[in-house]
């Protein structure tokens, strides 16, 4: 009798230490909340809350964390937006689905295979998005039944949505143009005068004479801009490429697709959707980037990139860099003071400035997609500006731009000059560097981990081989989508 | 394989128990034993055999986590795939590359520093014992960051001490497809404190009769290294082989670490474990993903069944009267 009970003993605490052991993390977030400022995202990464729903009310889940929208702050000001909602909407009830970057691709993902996705995503880039291909909702049933005027957008940036005969895919709200920022401080150094900061208008060399603001100008000032141990610069015969204290010029947070359509828009793959290729502005750049960092030296390469010394991937912000050239959201990054903003280059007479973009998408499989849009057309209308303001991001709504940029130059005391980033916006890149290529994934990852780090780190490589090669590679890795 | 499996096959050749044979009471006592691990077993059912079983299921179909279309059989064609996918050759390339400098390393340095920590001549045993093992309870993947720093070819001590001592250009370390393996293999080093105690176990059960015998024989200290201590551990060196193989072909922890899994520099570090973990959880085809899983289980699975099949030349059991 008594083995008996001492079995049953057992058999229940292994029963219990199994169930356990299977049982859901205890770790809820209750409907509606954000988590409180100062924890992580992480520890928000929240299973889905479930809301206590009043008779008549559908709940809309807001899922957070494939782009920006993490940070303590963020996460404030969205709490703001929704608590507004709830309270201007008793017929919908919107909760948050907060989850930190590094792990939003795989909880949307699992969520998205188990049955339960959430009704809108975003803010998130287009990179984001289309790691979901084909799980966004057509808006253009909605904004012609509701009637959402789309006019009070700038036409390029709403067609930016409208990509691959699926239909309008998502309606514009921040935008971040590229510029090129530079160190005032190591242009006064070097006796040069500053990048031009309107477009098409000419570089000008300390003597008076112009050149063409493109990317061999770049190319010339960033060389001097580099300099060595002995205060040599790029352009010395005695310059020690071994020792260099300051360079010229860096791709700042940019991949090998950024990288490239800086020379001219282009796509991964032809216009049958199947082929391969690369555009020739895109392998152009690529030379570019590569012999500046290991014939010419005035770019950094990865391992001095990733050093501590140099700012541990902010390269620019470690002070020891002329020139930059990346987005508007690197702005509010930027730890250095005196940067100042300059047009985009040009390259072979054509200027590209490409940009990213943020906006919330609904997911296909949304069971509310009335609600879901009323909710989206509150986060692009009257929460905007209290959202776009803490994602750093340029309003996509003309009427709203000029309030930003007086805005965000009253922030920083040197005053740079944003109008830059305005004027960048219509020489967008189309098609998006960042748009839809086959298997996406694999192929995005071919292209910005591989490829990228390869003309960062490899000396003494061929570049039309490796070119060739990612070419040859690509039309693989689209060959395994069926 | 358990080292006392390996250490004991004989003994559990010869009793195999039957539960109808015994009396109540041992009976009892069995099933209570059952009961006492059966939650091992229900775990090993639940959270192994079974996602195994769902990974060869998987394998067989066009499943990913983002699928658009509906889940079809797919027969074999994910391992057909297998076979023309230039990334699978080339990634288990890199694992050869590196298991060629990794191997002998993760073999022989702990048995090495395990004949040390042996020594009678060594003072203070216990304090060395407990420094070498000591990195091994470090979180690895707070070593992986660390070392990382440390091997930084820009700022990193190493090579600033190098410079120090008048090396010009010190290694690039992990960014130089010349020196990345050596720098992993360096940066395994420092685990191999769990190897050593496994030795050093092995070697201080060595009967000292044998020893002795050797001594009255004249055997030097080589002799009797060569012909007493390796015999008497080969099963343990024969383990610790096995391990080091089956840590080869999974080896990913440090590169996805060190270099987010990017295979830099130039693709040496694109280890197959790594492309599979890529393909799975990064590219999420989960279905080709499970494919690669199990060709690395038929890898592993061959591998090992030849090198128990050298063992008969090489290990040595004592008591096994079989040869």
């Amino acid at each position: 009798m008594r083995s008996k009970s001492i079995t049953l003993l057992v058999i229940v605490m292994a029963l219990t230490l199994v169930l356990s052991a299977c049982a859901a993390p205890a770790v809820t977030a209750a409907a509606g909340t954000a988590p409180a400022e100062g924890t992580t995202a992480a520890n928000a990464a929240a299973p889905t809350p479930t809301a206590t729903l009043k008779p008549g009310q559908v709940e809309v889940r807001w899922f957070i964390g494939l782009g920006t929208g993490t940070d303590p702050d963020q996460l404030a000001a969205e709490q703001e937006v929704v608590d507004e909602f709830n309270a201007t909407h008793p017929n919908i009830h919107l909760t948050t689905e907060i989850v930190t970057y590094t792990s939003a691709f795989d909880t949307l993902a699992t969520e998205l295979a188990s049955g339960n996705p959430p009704d809108i995503v975003g803010p998130m880039g287009v990179d984001g998005a289309e790691s979901f291909h084909g799980q966004w909702l057509d808006l253009t049933p909605l904004i012609e039944k509701t009637g959402y005027d789309l006019t009070q957008y700038d036409e390029g940036a709403v067609n930016f949505y409208k990509t691959g005969g699926e239909g309008q895919l998502g309606i514009p709200f921040g935008i971040y143009p590229s510029v090129m920022y530079y160190n005032k401080a190591l242009f006064d150094e070097a006796g040069l005068n500053y990048p031009p900061h309107k477009y098409g208008e000419e570089y000008v060399w300390p003597d008076g004479t112009k050149s063409v603001w493109d990317y061999d100008t770049v190319r010339q000032i960033a060389m001097i801009l580099t300099v060595d141990q002995n205060g040599n610069d790029a352009t010395s015969p005695d310059f020690d490429p071994d020792h260099i204290v300051q360079y010229g010029y860096v791709p700042q947070y940019q991949d090998a697709r950024a990288m490239g359509s800086y020379f001219g828009a282009g796509s991964l793959v032809a216009a049958d959707g199947k082929t391969a290729q690369i555009p020739s502005e895109w392998a152009a750049a690529w030379k570019w980037i590569y012999n500046g960092t290991f014939t010419d030296h005035f770019i950094p390469d990865w391992t001095v990139i990733n050093s501590p010394d140099w700012g541990a991937g902010d390269t620019f912000g470690s002070g020891r860099v002329g020139m930059a050239l990346t987005h508007t959201w690197y702005y509010s990054e930027i730890t250095l003071e005196d940067w100042d903003m300059a047009a985009v280059p040009a390259y072979d007479g054509k200027t590209t400035a490409n940009f990213n973009a943020d906006t919330f998408r609904i997911m296909k499989t949304t069971k509310n997609a009335d609600a879901a849009f009323e909710v989206l057309t509150y986060l692009l209308g009257d929460a905007s500006l209290k959202l776009l303001n803490t994602y750093g991001a340029m309003p996509a709504r003309i009427a709203d731009q000029a309030d930003y940029l007086s805005t965000v130059e009253a922030q920083y005391p040197w005053k740079p000059d944003f109008q830059v980033a305005v004027d960048g916006v219509a020489y967008a890149d189309n098609p998006s560097f960042e748009a839809y290529i086959p298997n996406y994934l694999e192929a995005r990852d071919r292209v910005v981990n591989e490829f990228t780090t390869l003309i960062q780190t490899t000396a003494g490589l061929n570049m039309d081989d490796e070119i060739a090669k990612l070419k040859s590679d690509l039309q693989i890795i689209y060959d395994k989508q069926k | 394989m358990a080292i006392g499996e390996l250490l004991n096959r004989e003994n559990s050749r010869e009793k195999t128990v039957h539960l109808h044979k015994l009396t109540p009471l041992a009976k009892r006592e069995a099933l209570t034993g059952y009961a006492f691990i059966s939650p091992w077993i229900v775990g090993f059912l639940i959270f192994t055999l079974l996602p195994m079983l769902a990974s060869l299921v998987f394998s067989l179909t066009n499943i990913q986590l983002t699928m658009d279309g509906p889940l079809q059989w797919n027969h074999f064609q994910n391992y057909l795939e297998l076979f023309k996918d230039p990334q699978i050759g080339s990634s288990l390339l890199v694992v050869l590359k590196y298991g060629a400098i990794a191997l002998p390393v993760s073999v022989l340095i702990p048995l090495l520093l395990a004949i040390l920590m042996n020594s009678r001549y060594l003072k203070a045993q216990a304090v060395f014992r407990s420094l070498f093992y000591l990195p091994y309870i470090i979180p690895f993947v707070a070593a992986v960051f660390i070392w990382g720093g440390m091997l930084n070819a820009e700022s990193g001590w190493i090579n600033e001490t190098l410079r120090w001592l008048g090396v010009k250009s010190p290694p690039n370390w992990v960014d130089s497809v010349q020196w990345v393996y050596p720098a992993y293999v360096i940066l395994g080093i420092w685990g191999i404190g769990n190897g050593m105690l496994i030795y050093l176990a092995s070697l201080q059960n060595v009967p000292t009769e044998l020893y002795d015998a050797a001594k009255v024989d004249g055997a030097n200290w080589f002799s009797t290294l060569l012909n007493v201590t390796f015999p008497m551990i080969s099963p343990v060196i024969f383990y610790t082989l096995v391990l080091a193989i089956v840590d080869l072909f999974q080896y990913f922890q440090i590169p996805l670490v060190l270099k987010n899994g990017t295979g830099e520099p130039g693709g040496a570090t694109m280890f197959y474990n790594l492309y599979l973990y890529k393909t799975f959880f990064v590219f999420q085809n989960m279905a080709y993903g499970s494919a690669m899983a199990w060709l690395l289980f038929v890898i592993i699975l061959t591998v090992t069944l030849v090198l128990f099949k050298t063992a008969k030349y090489w290990v040595y059991y004592a008591g096994d009267n079989s040869r």
